[in-house]
This record gives C-alpha cells, sequence and structure tokens, in this order.
C-alpha cells in the first residue's frame, strides 16, 4: 500500500496484507470537533502499521479518538503515538485498543498517548487497552496526563524568555514527534492561538 | 523403573494441585434454598438482629431485585441462579459445650495452618477472626486487644454490642445500591469482621479474618467494616480456601475501610479459594465490591492482594481519596490457570489536593485462563497536584492463555498528573535455558521467574502471608510448563 504521510479522514478500516507497511498520520487543529474512528487489520505476515496523532483544542471543542489495532497474523508490527494539548473548556478522549489474535504470534505492538491540560475547565479521558490472546508477543502501551513542567519554564524564563514564549517552546518540544515533515510552521501557530 | 518413578511424581503433582480442597464433616443447620423477602427476615431473625438492620437488608433486596446482572467484565460468566443458593449454613454448636470450639472445626482450621488458640500463636502475632460459612466460629486475642480500646470481633457481634459504630458506618463507602453483587451482599450478608482502631492507637498485631467455605451448594456473603479513627494505624489479613467440589459456589462479599484524618491502613489479601479442576469444573465464583475512604487529611490505604484462585475473579479494591494530602497504595498479583478468569484491578478517585496514589499490578496467565486488569484513575476538578503511577505488566505462560489491560484514566485539573504504563511478554526461552543449564528444572525455573516477576508486590505483604503467597504462586503454576 505504501502511503505516504498524510492527514487521514475520520473515519477509515484499513486492511494491511502481507509485507505492507501503512503509515497514517492526524492532525487535529483548533476550531474544530471531531470524531475519529480507525481500523486497522493487520492481515498478513510481516505488515507494519504505524500511527501518528496531533491534537490541540480549545474553547469548548470536542475531539474523540477511537482506534482499533487488530493484529491478525503473526510477524506484525505495530506502533502509535499520540500526543494533544487540551485548553479552554475542550473535552478530549482517546479510546485506543490493540487486540492480538491466538495466531498472531511474534506481534510487537506499541501505544502510547500524552496529554497535556492546560486549563481547569479542560477534561481529558484516556483509554490505552490491550487484548492479548497470543503469547509470543511484545506489547506495551502507555499514557499520561499531565502539565507543563514548571523547572523547564523557570530555567527558559531566568535565562529571559518571556513567560508566553517559553510556554509555546515547550508545547512545540512536547508535540514535535508527531508534527508532520513541513507542517512545523502552521503547527507553531495553532499552538500561539490557544 | 525410572519411568514408574517419574509417573508417580508427576501424579503426586496433579492430585496435589489444590491442598485445601477437603470437606469437613460437621452438624450444620441451613435455612431453605432461594432468595426471598421470607428468607432475609429468616436470617436476620436467626441472627436476632435490631430493626433498622432489617429494614437495611430489605430494602437492599428490593433494590437487587431491580438490577440487571452487569456483563461489561471481560469474563464468560456461568449463569448463576440465586433461587438455587442456600444463603445460610452454620456449624451446629455442641450445646454441653457453648464456650467451645468445635474439635472438627479446630481440626479444619489447624489443617489450614490458622491458629486459633491462642496459646499456640508466637507471642501475640496475629489476631484472627475465622469465619466457617455464614458464621464467625472464634475470634483470639480479644482481650489483649480491648486493653488498647480496639474493637474486633464478628459482625453480628458487632451489631449487638456496638451497634452506634456499625450504623454510623455501614454502607457508608459501599451503599446497598453501588452495584449488583453489593446489593446481593447487603440483603443476605451473613457475618464477617467488625474493626475499630480508637484515635491515637497503633494497633499492636496484625489482624486477620480467614474465611472459610464448607456446606455444599451454600454461598458466602461475609462483609467486613474496618475503621481507623485519626491517627491511628492497623495491618489487616484476609485468606480464603474452600473444598473441590464440581459445582460452582458463588462467595459475593463486601469490605468497607474507613480512613480518618492521619491514619494508616494496611489491607491485605492472599485469596485462595478453590480454582475448579484443570478442565474448568467447580471452582469459586468470587465477586467482590472492594472499596476504601480516606476521610481526613493525610490518612493513608495501602492494599495488597495476592489472586490465585477461584474460577472467575471479579473484584476491584478501590480507594476515594477525599482528605487533603491522602495516599493511597494498590498491588496485586493474580494468577490464572486452567479454565480460570481473573478480571480484576483497581480505582482510584483522587478528590482532595496533593493526593497521591501508586498502583501497581502484576497479571500471569497460564493455561487457558483469561486475565484482565481493570482500572480507572479519575482526577476531580479539587484535585490540585494530586499524582498517579500506574504500572501493570503481564506475563503469558503457554499460546493459549490471554492477558488484556483496561485502563481508564481522566483527568479534570491542569496540575494532576497520571502515568501508566503496561507490559505483555512471555518468559523468554533464554530465561528458561540459563535456569536449565544450571540444573534448575523447568518448573523450579518458572517459579523462580515468576517469584521475581512479583517481587515488588510480595514484598508488600506482611511476613505471615508472604511465605505463603510464595509457595501458592509456585503451586498455582504447576503442570504449566513443558
Amino acid at each position: 500500500m505504501g502511503h505516504g504521510h498524510y492527514i487521514a479522514p475520520p473515519k477509515g478500516q484499513y486492511q494491511v496484507q502481507a509485507g505492507e507497511v501503512l503509515n497514517l498520520q492526524f492532525v487535529v487543529l483548533p476550531g474544530e470537533s471531531r470524531d475519529i474512528d480507525v481500523s486497522v487489520d493487520l492481515l498478513g505476515p510481516g505488515a507494519e502499521a504505524h500511527l501518528k496523532g496531533l491534537y490541540l483544542c480549545k474553547a469548548d471543542e470536542k475531539v474523540n479518538f477511537r482506534i482499533v489495532m487488530h493484529h491478525c497474523a503473526p510477524g506484525c508490527k505495530s506502533t502509535q503515538l499520540f500526543n494533544g494539548i487540551a485548553g479552554g473548556e475542550a473535552q478530549v478522549s482517546f479510546h485506543g485498543t490493540i487486540v492480538v489474535a491466538p495466531e498472531a504470534q511474534q506481534t510487537e505492538a506499541y501505544q502510547e498517548n500524552h496529554n497535556i491540560v492546560l486549563t481547569p475547565e479542560a477534561k481529558v479521558t484516556t483509554q490505552p487497552q490491550l487484548e492479548i490472546y497470543a503469547d509470543d508477543v511484545k506489547c506495551s502501551h502507555g499514557a499520561t496526563v499531565g502539565q507543563l513542567n514548571e523547572d523547564e519554564l523557570f530555567y527558559m524564563r531566568s535565562r529571559g524568555i518571556p513567560e508566553s514564549e517559553a510556554k509555546t517552546l515547550q508545547m512545540l518540544s512536547f508535540l514535535s514527534p508527531v508534527v508532520p515533515e513541513g507542517r512545523e510552521e502552521e503547527i507553531e501557530q495553532a499552538i500561539r492561538t490557544l | 523403573m525410572v519411568m514408574s518413578e517419574d509417573k508417580k511424581i508427576i501424579q503426586e503433582f496433579t492430585s496435589g494441585e489444590y491442598k485445601e480442597g477437603f470437606v469437613t464433616d460437621v452438624e450444620q443447620e441451613f435455612i431453605p434454598k432461594g432468595l426471598n423477602e421470607e428468607i432475609v427476615r429468616m436470617i436476620s431473625a436467626r441472627k436476632e438482629e435490631p430493626q433498622w438492620l432489617l429494614e437495611f437488608r430489605l430494602d437492599a433486596l428490593r433494590k437487587w431485585q431491580n438490577m440487571p446482572q452487569p456483563d461489561w467484565a471481560h469474563l464468560d460468566m456461568p449463569e448463576i441462579d440465586f433461587q438455587d443458593i442456600i444463603y445460610f449454613a452454620a456449624p451446629k454448636k455442641d450445646k454441653d459445650r457453648p464456650k467451645e470450639i468445635d474439635p472438627k472445626l479446630a481440626e479444619t482450621f489447624d489443617k489450614l495452618g490458622i491458629p486459633l488458640k491462642e496459646r499456640d500463636v508466637l507471642a501475640g502475632v496475629v489476631a484472627v477472626d475465622a469465619v466457617f460459612d455464614s458464621v464467625s466460629v472464634t475470634t483470639t486475642f480479644r482481650k489483649t486487644l480491648a486493653e488498647k480500646g480496639i474493637i474486633f470481633c464478628s459482625f453480628s457481634e458487632a451489631v449487638k454490642e456496638h451497634p452506634d459504630l456499625v450504623r454510623k458506618y455501614l454502607a457508608s463507602v459501599v451503599p446497598a445500591s453501588d452495584n449488583y453483587f453489593a446489593a446481593l451482599n447487603s440483603a443476605v450478608f451473613s457475618d464477617g469482621s467488625f474493626c475499630y482502631i480508637p484515635k491515637g492507637v497503633r494497633c499492636p498485631m496484625e489482624l486477620s479474618s480467614y474465611f472459610r467455605i464448607n456446606a455444599k451448594g451454600t454461598g458466602q456473603f461475609e462483609r467486613t467494616l474496618i475503621v481507623a479513627d485519626e491517627d491511628s494505624y492497623v495491618s489487616y489479613m484476609e485468606g480464603c480456601t474452600a473444598p473441590m467440589r464440581d459445582e460452582q459456589q458463588l462467595h459475593a462479599a463486601v469490605v468497607e475501610i474507613i480512613v480518618e484524618k492521619g491514619a494508616d491502613v494496611k489491607y491485605s489479601t492472599v485469596q485462595n479459594w478453590y480454582p475448579g479442576d484443570a478442565e474448568g469444573k467447580g471452582g469459586i465464583l468470587n465477586l467482590v465490591t472492594k472499596r476504601g475512604i480516606c476521610k481526613g487529611d493525610g490518612s493513608h490505604l495501602s492494599w495488597t492482594q495476592v489472586e490465585t484462585g477461584s474460577a472467575i475473579t471479579w473484584k476491584y479494591p478501590s480507594t476515594i481519596l477525599k482528605g487533603d494530602y491522602s495516599s493511597s497504595e494498590f498491588y496485586s498479583v493474580a494468577v490464572t490457570n486452567n479454565h480460570q478468569q481473573a478480571d480484576t484491578g483497581t480505582k482510584m478517585v483522587h478528590l482532595g489536593r496533593g493526593t497521591k496514589s501508586r498502583i501497581v499490578s502484576k497479571g500471569i496467565s497460564a493455561g487457558v485462563s483469561q486475565n484482565s486488569y481493570r482500572g480507572l484513575v479519575r482526577m476531580g476538578k479539587n484535585a490540585q497536584n494530586a499524582r498517579n503511577f500506574s504500572q501493570c505488566d503481564s506475563l503469558l505462560i503457554g499460546s493459549r492463555c490471554g492477558a488484556h489491560t483496561f485502563p481508564v484514566i481522566q483527568s479534570q485539573n491542569p496540575t494532576a498528573t497520571v502515568e501508566h504504563e503496561a507490559t505483555t511478554s512471555k518468559i523468554s526461552e533464554d530465561q528458561l535455558f540459563y535456569c536449565n543449564q544450571r540444573g534448575i528444572g523447568p518448573e523450579d525455573a518458572v517459579g523462580l521467574i515468576v517469584n521475581g516477576y512479583a517481587r515488588e508486590v510480595l514484598s508488600r505483604l506482611p511476613m505471615e502471608f508472604a511465605v505463603e503467597a510464595q509457595k501458592l504462586l509456585q503451586v498455582s503454576l504447576e503442570g504449566s510448563v513443558g
């Protein structure tokens, strides 16, 4: 299939055959509410899927991710990384499931979801789930919900970087692993609107 | 010759799977099967309960009758016929010696290694409340504890002797309408332990409850209530076993813990109910609601559990962190083998400022079992600077078992920090090879690796339990390799 980096449609079902590689990139910028519902089936041996997601939410926006990664064949690999920031009164939910079928031995599946909450009114819910029915697997998932690091902020401010600029830099670095190539400026501008 | 020797060893292994599986032949009295208002009144009357408690039971029964049985857990639950269960069974007391324990009962608890006679115990290490089917048989060390003002007795006695305390705290953490099985328990609960630690008292010994299901066709519905008043400390342990039977038996308990300002409670469980045979026949359905509240500032509640038994486990010891700067921990090892199913985990609800919680869960699945971790971490609006760390690891032994993780994280506070990580892996060939090479057999090697894997949790157990738990882990996994 060999997809390049592109902004995936909000709803999609992807079937990846033996030896194919699927790359998906999700970007949700401030100003819209989105429900993203994607399922990926790794059907043939050696199939791979790599998902990256970035979301920035403010005001009363609601962003929901629902990702199902289904390992159906042996020797497949999947990675997922979703980083996002919630400000205003935004509500973000991330619901990701990795299912490893009994015949999908030698599976490698990783999933990560990191969130930063900027305001007391914003709300983040994350549900990273693993359902594993095979034994020869390497699977892990991680999820965090937190805030901007005070120490980093202090470090920058004590070196003369204004607070708002320092915060922008922090958010940029937090998001950098999931920013699609060539869209850095657009993302930076979006961060400044938060 | 060598072959027959081998066979003998294998036979000993397989037949020695569950050594607590014997039945005690004591005369018992039962009430009729079934569940309705009349049965609830009968249980209440038999226990000579006050009117308010009867009303509490009847109210719970009505709520239960209007509730559907939950099916959200990752369990293949057999249909339970609630009308086919005896809700109360008690060993008949020998009328000539009402103060003594029936020698057969003493023998049973002896076989299980539970000391009931005080003189047998090493100078005051553990105080035990032993519950046999529906009644508490004996509680040891009551006098020693009473000197410090500590109340440790069976629930029925507490209702008679300390009605104000029971009435104040009963159902204050787990209301009757909380869930299907909690409602069932509230309607028919038979006995359990009650424990009250007064202000500023450090309980000098481990308190322990031991639950034993013996009678056929019965269920056990115990209720435990632990109240730790300001600046007190108590460590409480709970253990359980049941005979081997072909039909499944129901165990639906409720545990409530109230931790006041500055108090510290440590609650440990080694659950070893009969898990059913290798084909998945029989076993205990362990459907339990356990919840504690850190009510006052700076209070602390710690849960430690080792789950090796039961055909089905449905259990989520939870903490409500209400007091500012209160903290809670949950350490769990859940082992499933053969056809066992476990859906277990915890809930940490952060309400107060600066509250902290830590979750460490280690799941081990073997055979064709299913083992799930299900957890919730919620950061409320006022949980300023609250902190949670969760780690849930799964270990798979064999290719036909399953391990699942279902965590939910909800944050409504920008200053709160939540971290969750989970891994799933199997015992690697390299590790096994390393041990085999050095003359350690496959069974022992797995035991060694598993104990190392679960060490972080096992080391939290009180000394008395730690040894037992390590052995249990080894026994539960017998026959899972090779």
